[in-house]
């Protein structure tokens, strides 16, 4: 079953107007966004310049504003898309310079996690889905066994919707952001080694750290990936405080 | 004197290992993509770091290469992989009967494996269907495409390598019998603009066959399609393989939250308008029930497809050809300084790049040995630096 | 409907369209924020026509009393109502409490807001 579906798209190219054209493309029935953007690349406009990648949100690449709200759009399916309208519109993330069409530039976003050091993965949980498991031994590289623990990769994809939901970001592109605050907490709780620790901290507590967060919580609000960005931020806010509450009382 | 400019079209894991291998013995490289790294067949892949248990039963060849690509990828991307072996889980009869041409075919290989109880099996994976009667564990490995590929990448851009994303190649330059250089269009401008290079790589996956075509010369490479289902659950910790000999639908790779069932297999003429068959993935859940019954009470997150670059050889369905890869030097037909690099799968991708880095040093009278065995990769982000 | 130019930067945090109920407290909060502030001036600027003695009472009665001022006034306790009540929010959440009920506490302290002001806005009118 295939379904006609009206696309407007955010075209832009460096030196010229933005504009918005809009496309009609043919599509299965239970297609993704991503898919429909595709179908417009492949069938009518080789020009147009999208990001994605996995098609599972785990690359986080695809991120766009579909209808006006932050999503992947690879794991939107047409029909909610399309729920209560004629046309599906598509513009690039806020608060990241525009590379051209749907493409923004991320190049500032990846230097605030790469500031993080935050490792893109972390220990397994004991359970899977709520049904707790026991581990087994893994391979080696040698080829003998192993009792280490099961890894799994962190939430975050870092896909850059908490960015571009942030007021904060919008009034200002120092602001280290939800991702990167977020993924300072993760590293920070990842950490035995105390002197990063407190490296770590200093970084959330500078001046476009987590003090100029004001609790819109449209991060958290948006993100696909349950990263819980808002509650990092909080959290971190609360070890900074003890840690000077501490400082205070011992003189 | 500096050194010789190569240019490798294709950002998928084919381009970024060679880009990386290129710039790691000194040479100049560009690399040419048309729209976002990894994209194309590399992004939608089912992000399976092989053991090569798959394939050491029939295609032994490919068994080895992964395995021992495996280990070296696990040296030298540590952070970026999730490392939590595999099952290979027996149904049916037949399955059983094929528990032993498996082990045999792991000893061949050198892949390490142990078999375990089913019972173990089931406390490992409580999603496991109970069903089983024998599992033999491997050492798989779960990968992201896109990091895999920005790992690569940033690691070539530190050694001097220019990487231009949505810049698509519209022809190749020659200059009588020889490939001079390529003329593309960058996108972002929508200007077009000539490069010059000493080569040129042909790295574009499925697309193989339409870049040699610029070049006059032909490829045996088939796009061979393949559906991955996602569902919004993740239902094994290990991959989870059928233990048969490769089928459709028959392993779930599980990563982070997720689950992805796949694969199958269909030979396509355009890559880039990619049909996806409905009962292909109605099969796909089926398959996925099999080992995984849970499967039927989780959603479906999205359905993707993606074409592998199979080499065709003379009278083989596409299931039993090999996933081995190959590397084409042009000049066997009439035509200088290109390369086409294709086959294989994100596993080999090192591998891959050092067979075709190789074969371009040695065209290119440049001496420099291979060191991406054990040369440790820059974190994916520094590639944005 | 570029993202990338500097003056939008100023007003876009409060670009509520197809935004969710976290930017409007963002806004709300920013706006009521400054215009305390702003009241900060227009307050001493008031109080300063006493420095006249007793002879600047009247007039400075006229003024409190006259309709306008009791709008302005009104307006005020509506700013520092949300000013205050969503910093209620803020302190709460920022405490780690309540961080998923983060949305309804939103809306149900400016449903109190809105209450107390139709409340107040009577008694200030009425007097």
């Amino acid at each position: 079953m295939s379904i006609q579906v009206s696309l407007k798209a955010f075209r832009y190219q460096a030196g010229s107007k933005p504009r918005f054209e809009r496309y009609q493309v043919t599509v299965p029935d239970d297609a993704n966004v991503i898919d429909v953007i595709e179908a417009v690349w492949s069938q009518h406009d080789r020009t147009l310049m999208f990001r994605h990648a996995c098609h599972h949100a785990s690359c986080g690449t695809c991120a766009v504003r579909l209808n006006g709200y932050e999503k992947l759009p690879c794991i939107v399916s047409v029909k909610e898309a399309l729920a209560g309208r004629e046309e599906m519109v598509i513009e690039p993330l806020r608060n990241f310079p525009l590379v051209g069409d749907l493409v923004v530039e991320v190049v500032s976003f990846f230097q605030k996690q790469a500031a993080s050091g935050m490792v893109i993965t972390r220990e397994a949980e004991p359970s899977l889905d709520g049904q707790p498991y026991q581990r087994s031994e893994v391979f080696a590289e040698d080829g003998t066994l192993d009792d280490r623990p099961y890894n799994r990769f962190e939430n975050c994809i870092e896909c850059g919707i908490c960015i571009s939901a942030c007021p904060t970001m919008s009034a200002t592109d120092k602001f280290f952001g939800p991702a990167g605050l977020a993924a300072i907490h993760r590293a920070i709780q990842k950490t035995d080694d105390h002197r990063q620790k407190s490296w770590l901290l200093a970084l959330a507590d500078g001046e476009q750290g987590v003090w100029r967060c004001h609790s819109a919580f449209e991060c958290t609000e948006a993100c696909p990936q349950n990263v819980n960005p808002a509650e990092a931020i909080m959290a971190l806010r609360r070890e900074l405080i003890a840690n000077k509450v501490k400082k205070l009382m011992r003189g | 004197m500096s050194a010789p400019h190569v240019i490798v079209i294709g950002a998928g894991s084919t381009g970024a290992a060679t880009a990386h291998d290129l710039a790691l013995r000194g040479l100049r490289v560009t690399v040419l993509e048309r729209g976002e790294i990894a994209n194309c067949t590399t992004g939608r892949n089912h992000c399976l770091l092989h053991s090569g248990g798959r394939y050491c039963v029939k295609d032994q060849e490919s068994a080895i290469e992964c395995i021992d690509e495996n280990m070296i990828l696990r040296r030298i991307m540590p952070d970026a992989l999730e490392l939590n072996d595999g099952l290979f889980v027996a149904l049916t009869e037949e399955d059983l009967a094929f528990k032993e041409k498996f082990i045999a075919g792991c000893e061949k290989c050198h892949i390490p494996y142990r078999e375990i109880p089913v019972k173990r099996a089931l406390e490992l994976e409580p999603f496991l269907n109970p069903k089983i009667l024998a599992a033999v564990q491997v050492p798989d490995g779960v990968f992201e495409p896109f990091r895999f590929c920005l790992a690569f990448l940033a690691t070539a851009r530190k050694n001097g390598a220019v990487v231009r994303t949505y810049t698509e190649v519209t022809e190749l330059a020659r200059s009588g019998q020889s490939i001079t250089g390529v003329k593309i269009r960058d996108h972002r401008t929508g200007k077009m603009e000539v490069i010059g290079a000493d080569m040129v790589v042909n790295a574009t996956g499925p697309w193989a066959e339409k870049i040699a075509a610029m070049g006059g010369v032909d490829v045996p490479v088939s796009p061979t399609a393949g559906v991955m289902v996602t569902v919004n659950k993740r239902l094994n910790n290990m991959v989870v393989n059928r233990l048969d000999k490769p089928s459709d639908g028959d392993i779930v790779v599980p990563q982070r939250m997720t689950s992805i069932i796949g694969t199958t297999s269909w030979i396509i003429l355009d890559p880039d308008q990619i049909e996806i068959p409905k009962d292909h993935i109605e099969r796909m859940i089926q398959k996925g029930r099999e080992m995984l019954p849970a499967i039927q009470y989780a959603v479906t997150r999205g359905v993707g497809a993606a074409a592998r670059p199979l080499i065709r050889k003379a009278n083989a369905d596409e299931r039993e050809v090999s996933r081995t890869f190959e590397c084409f030097d042009h000049k066997h037909d009439g035509v200088e300084g290109f390369v086409t690099i294709s086959g294989g799968k994100t596993t080999t991708a090192r591998g891959m790049a050092e067979k075709v880095t190789d074969v371009v040093c040695a065209k290119l009278g440049h001496q420099a040995e291979c060191h991406t065995r054990t040369t440790p990769l820059l974190s994916y982000r520094l590639f944005y630096n | 409907m570029r993202t990338d130019s500097k003056p939008r930067r100023v007003w876009q945090w409060g670009d509520v369209r197809q935004r969710k109920v976290g930017t409007w407290a963002y806004a709300l909060n920013r706006i009521t924020g400054l215009g305390l502030v702003l009241y900060l001036y227009i307050h001493l600027g008031v109080l300063s026509m006493l420095v006249g003695g007793p002879a600047a009472w009247d007039p400075f009665i006229k003024v409190v009393r006259s309709p306008l001022f009791y709008t302005l006034d009104v307006i005020l306790i509506a700013g520092w109502l949300i000013h205050g009540l969503n910093g209620l929010r803020v302190t709460l959440t920022g405490i780690g409490l309540a961080l998923g009920a983060q949305k309804a506490l939103f809306v149900g302290l400016m449903v109190v807001a809105a209450i107390g002001l139709i409340i107040m806005a009577f008694m200030v009118f009425r007097s």
